[in-house]
């Protein structure tokens, strides 16, 4: 056997690791944080290692979904990888294929985001596998991820069941010395064989379908029940006062500060890999053994809720872990300093310095809130949006240009589509009072690919009235900078065939379509004017604006062939509107000058800013 | 040996790249090495942090009040994280001018016996041409004081293997620029 090799390896690269290690034949996925660095990972060991992996990025995480689940159904192993709230999107799909069940395996990869550090929700996927009624695998830690992987394709491969592996964005973006084994090449051809009954079911059968899913989801239990790879107990085995259920990247931080206690001996931890279907019997063991049972885990109570008999359980039902945010490891040693209090097991003190926080305190210094990048042609445009409608409604949607919260250009960001969706709600709340006022909707080119079209087209059938500005920096920058159906390549860098925007705004019925690069900011607010005159029209309708500039760090040498440098006159007395309302990380208040100054640190020499005084003390050198 | 390390600053500082520069280094030297990072929404701008943990540990995630070390490329990011620090830990600070910062604070970290080392890594940076070597210029600047349990040596080897090409040169010239300093 081939010497093991040791790499450091981010959580997303492990999981892409297993991914061509299972020798798995087709990879989809639609970007977004925590997952979005497991497909590029993927195409670079489809460089190194000459595999023949198809690999796409999906115009959404249904598509990515139905994509894969078509390459299982003939026979090849596929995975899917998105972030929690992506399942959302593909939830329809994935019901329904449990039901079905597949054919090669198939795993479901739903990144979690507990905290929300970069989401609108903090939703436990293990409970979607639940509903779903799929098994559910659950790593600690970036190694362990690769493994499940492994696990989970001859999990699924074997009970014909689509598997969810779900790590939280501290395995995604945790970093590990990884053992990596050689790469599995399955020679495998897409044989798709006909069976109605199953692939097409209809209501009658999809009844007979789900009784051969319970059935095959006890069987899935009894081997959970036995499986020790991914639960497992740490600890003395026998009986003791004290001993804590738990899971994902809680338990390697509970190892850590149960060594640093030296607490190891007296506290036997359970460790839950697979927390569905549930291994109730080994829990159930576990629990009559200690007197008192802690439930750690992250993000909602999925093991606690599933343990019988709760009597000796504490956790999130009975208060002693807090209902919403990231069990960060100050909060886990804090609760379990409390219990060990309580119990009077150990005198531990609690954790935090509140000295030192009460001086960090007294200094009032603010975090830096994320800000769009200096030269961001997103920020162009949402000037233009205040400047030109400053009191319409601002509907907008998930990506870099969220951040035009900054610039009190967003009211309203919900989730991916509902730029226009809420656009369209709130044009008929108000027509039917008979009011009109101005709606501007904001939206990025890859969320309009993503849902937009469809909350489009239904809203031209629906005679809404609304301008939208499609904020088109022909790349989906937020999570990375990953193409989209209107770039000219594709995932693995092969070239694409790209999808015309404005053909696809024909095509949902809009009249009224404009194209402009957002730097030209006083033609952006003519434009603007003229599409709120044309939602008033008797014969108008939606006016749909399509901003388009390149996203700057994806091209940053399309400034330096023509830069626009600019300085700061006398002129500016510190009113501050230039920082309040623009908002460019190159802009900085000096307060021993009294007026603003330029970090050339910062500044790409867009030019833009020139727009962003009412003064005029903003000019070209 | 087992270091636990906090690198901290706002996006755009190479903060991700110093972690790599360090794991790297604990791989060099034989350790296990865990450590997280911040990706996403966080970087336009915003803060950003890494954690690693060379040595016996668990977990990826470094907890307030543990850390032996904290890198910290940014004058607010550095409050803000000081807490990570041990009692007895060092921490080294890109800081324009040293006088500015909170005496109150420096005097409640040296009832901490916390080591507080500064230096303005970003006016060197700029002064050698490149504003991007700030942070290797920290940790050069770190090594040079000998305050930290690593080996010139090794860094250097380090760094020549995990730089792009491009950038090579200016990383090992950084790097010597903050060794000098650190020892002066």
């Amino acid at each position: 056997m081939a010497k093991k090799e040791t790499r450091i390896l981010l959580g997303n690269v492990a999981i892409a690791r297993g991914i061509v290690e299972a020798g798995c034949h087709v990879v989809t996925s639609y970007p977004g944080t925590p997952s979005s660095e497991i497909i590029p990972a993927v195409v670079e060991y489809k460089r190194e290692l000459g595999l023949d992996t198809y690999i796409e990025w999906s115009a959404n995480e249904k598509v990515a979904f139905d994509n894969a689940l078509a390459a299982s159904l003939t026979g090849k192993r596929a995975a899917v990888a998105m972030k929690q709230v992506g399942l959302n999107v593909a939830s329809d799909s994935l019901l329904s294929s449990a039901y079905t069940g597949v054919i090669g395996g198939m795993v479901v990869i739903s990144c979690d985001d507990p905290g929300p550090l970069s989401s609108q929700t903090e939703q436990d996927s293990r409970f979607f596998a639940m509903f779903a009624k799929v098994p559910a695998y659950d790593p600690s830690t970036p190694q362990e991820a690769k493994e499940m992987v492994q696990g989970a394709f001859e999990l699924s491969e074997k009970y014909q069941i689509p598997v969810v592996l779900r790590p939280t964005i501290k395995v995604s973006h945790a970093k590990q010395s990884v053992k990596i084994s050689p790469v599995r090449v399955l020679d495998r051809h897409a044989d798709f064989k006909k069976d109605p009954e199953r692939w097409a079911a209809t209501p009658k059968y999809r009844f007979v379908l789900h009784r051969k899913l319970n059935e095959t989801l006890k069987k899935i239990q009894a081997e959970f029940e036995e499986d020790s790879r991914w639960n497992y107990e740490v600890g003395s085995r026998r009986s003791a006062p004290f001993g804590i259920i738990t899971s994902s990247v809680s338990f390697v931080v509970l190892l850590d500060i149960l060594e640093e206690l030296r607490l190891k001996k007296v506290v036997n931890v359970l460790k839950i890999g697979t927390p569905y279907p549930f291994p109730q019997k080994r829990v159930s063991e576990f629990v009559g053994r200690h007197r008192k049972v802690l439930v750690v885990e992250e993000t909602d109570s999925v093991i606690e809720f599933q343990i019988i008999d709760k009597r000796n359980v504490l956790g999130r039902l009975t208060g002693h872990i807090p209902l919403q945010g990231e069990l960060s490891p100050e909060v886990i040693y804090d609760v379990l300093a409390g219990i060990c209090k309580e119990l009077g097991l150990a005198d531990v003190e609690e954790s935090g310095d509140e000295k030192l926080q009460q001086l960090i305190e007294g200094l009032d210094i603010r975090g830096r809130r994320p800000t769009l990048c200096a030269g961001c042609p997103e920020r162009a445009a949402f000037f233009a949006i205040r400047k030109a409608l400053p009191k319409a409604i601002y509907s907008s949607d998930i990506g870099c240009y969220t951040l035009g919260l900054n610039l009190k250009a967003v009211d309203t960001v919900l989730d991916m589509g509902a730029g226009i969706t809420l656009a369209s709600g709130f044009y008929h709340a108000y027509h039917q009072d008979k009011n009109d006022v101005p709606i501007v909707a904001t939206m990025g080119d890859s969320t309009f690919f993503h849902s937009g079209s469809s909350s489009l087209l239904s809203a031209v059938y629906n005679k809404a009235r609304f301008i939208l500005v499609i904020l088109d920096n022909e790349i989906t920058a937020m999570t990375g900078m990953q193409p989209t159906p209107g770039s000219e390549i594709t995932a693995d860098g092969s070239e694409g065939n790209p999808v015309s925007l404005e053909g696809l705004i024909k095509g949902c019925g809009v009249e009224w379509i404009k194209t402009i690069d957002p730097y030209d900011v006083e033609g952006l607010v003519k434009l603007l004017k003229d599409a709120r005159k044309y939602t008033q029209m008797s014969d108008g309708g939606i006016a749909v604006i399509i901003a388009r500039h390149a996203c700057l760090i994806r091209y940053p040498d399309v400034l330096h062939e023509n830069p626009v440098k600019v300085e700061i006159t006398s002129d500016c007395d510190g009113c501050q509107y230039c920082i309040d309302y623009f908002e460019c990380p190159a802009l900085r208040m000096s307060d021993e000058k009294g007026r603003v100054e330029i970090d050339r640190n910062f500044c790409v020499d867009c030019g833009v800013c020139i727009h962003a005084c009412p003064k005029g003390a903003i000019i070209p050198v | 040996m087992n270091v636990q390390i906090v690198l901290a600053g706002i996006g755009g500082q190479g903060i991700l790249f110093s972690s790599k520069v360090f794991s790297e280094l604990g791989l060099r030297l034989g350790l296990d090495v865990m450590g997280s990072e911040t990706h996403g929404m966080s970087q336009r701008g915003g803060s950003v942090i890494a954690h690693l943990k060379l040595g016996k540990f668990q977990s990826p995630v470094v907890r307030s009040g543990t850390a032996d070390i904290l890198y910290s490329f940014e004058e607010n990011e550095t409050y803000r994280t000081l807490r990570f620090l041990k009692r007895g830990g060092t921490c080294f600070v890109n800081l324009e001018d040293p006088g500015r910062f909170d005496r109150e604070v420096l005097s409640y970290l040296n009832t901490k016996d916390i080591t507080f080392r500064s230096l303005d890594a970003s006016g060197t940076a700029f002064q050698m041409g490149s504003i991007m070597s700030a942070n290797i210029i920290l940790i050069g600047y770190s090594l040079g004081t000998g305050l930290v349990p690593f080996d010139e040596k090794d860094l250097r080897h380090v760094l020549r293997s995990v730089s792009r090409k491009k950038d090579l040169e200016m990383n090992v010239k950084a790097l010597e620029i903050g060794i000098q300093k650190g020892k002066s």
